[in-house]
């Protein structure tokens, strides 16, 4: 697993409804939680 | 998760589900859940990207790691838990994480630079019931030198006034005197206090 202190890497992702979402679009604004997660229909 | 989202959103958080599956299946589910108020991203082409980049593709079985990554503003991963496939988060535990990090914001700000301040010995004379006095007064505070420029009264202050005959060679004031400078216009006054008050070099 990615290390605690280690830049993370950036992505631009497709979301449910179609949405481009980039990490570094986040960057000097937010923070962001990265839930990562089995499957679909298991729980968050 | 839904329940604890105004704690993130107070957190300056943004919650981001990344699995495997395709939009498709995502947009599904939400559905199914009566709607999801955070994205859910499709790490789907290439299968599981974005969880390898973060070593949390879990190959064999082509599903990700159930694990959870906070992110700080500056990109820097904070928080890296894996609870397995089969496991389950705490979500209020995650809450708190994230209002950790979200305080520590700004500790790794550079100190404010300290104002400029006046040349060593710069006195600045004023004289009751005088406009201009209070003009270069009021610059003063207006650029924080209160603590910086010591005012003398020649109206109160006999010895001030004696002072200032010393170091300008008349009475009049208002008076910035500094080393063997006397000033006695007031905008001239006024632009000498901005012009040292906001010199940031030092």
């Amino acid at each position: 697993m990615i290390a605690v202190g280690t830049r993370a890497p950036d992505f631009t992702l497709p979301d449910h409804l179609g949405r481009k979402v980039s990490l570094g679009s986040f960057t000097g604004k937010r923070n962001v939680m990265l839930l990562f997660y089995p499957l679909d229909w298991t729980p968050t | 998760m839904e329940a604890l989202l105004p704690r993130f959103r107070a957190a300056h958080t943004q919650v981001l589900g990344v699995s495997v599956d395709s939009i498709y299946s995502h947009a599904n589910w939400g559905r199914s859940l009566e709607g999801i108020s955070f994205p859910l991203l499709a790490d789907f082409h290439p299968k599981g990207g974005v969880a390898s980049a973060c070593g949390l593709y879990l190959a064999d079985n082509g599903i990700t790691d159930r694990a959870t990554l906070i992110i700080d503003k500056d990109g820097v991963v904070r928080y890296a838990v894996s609870v397995t496939p089969g496991g389950k988060r705490d979500i209020a535990e995650l809450a708190s994480e994230c209002e950790k990090v979200d305080r520590e914001f700004g500790k790794g700000l550079a100190a404010f630079p300290e104002a400029g301040g006046m040349p060593a010995g710069s006195t600045l004379y004023v004289k009751s019931k005088c406009g201009f006095s209070r003009a270069a007064l009021l610059a003063r505070d207006n650029l924080h030198l209160a603590g910086k420029l010591p005012v003398k009264n020649v109206t109160d202050d006999p010895a001030a006034r004696e002072a200032l005959v010393k170091a300008a060679g008349k009475e009049q004031a208002p008076c910035l005197v500094h080393g063997t400078t006397a000033i006695h216009e007031t905008p001239e006054i006024i632009r000498f206090m901005v012009t040292s008050a906001t010199d940031l070099a030092g």
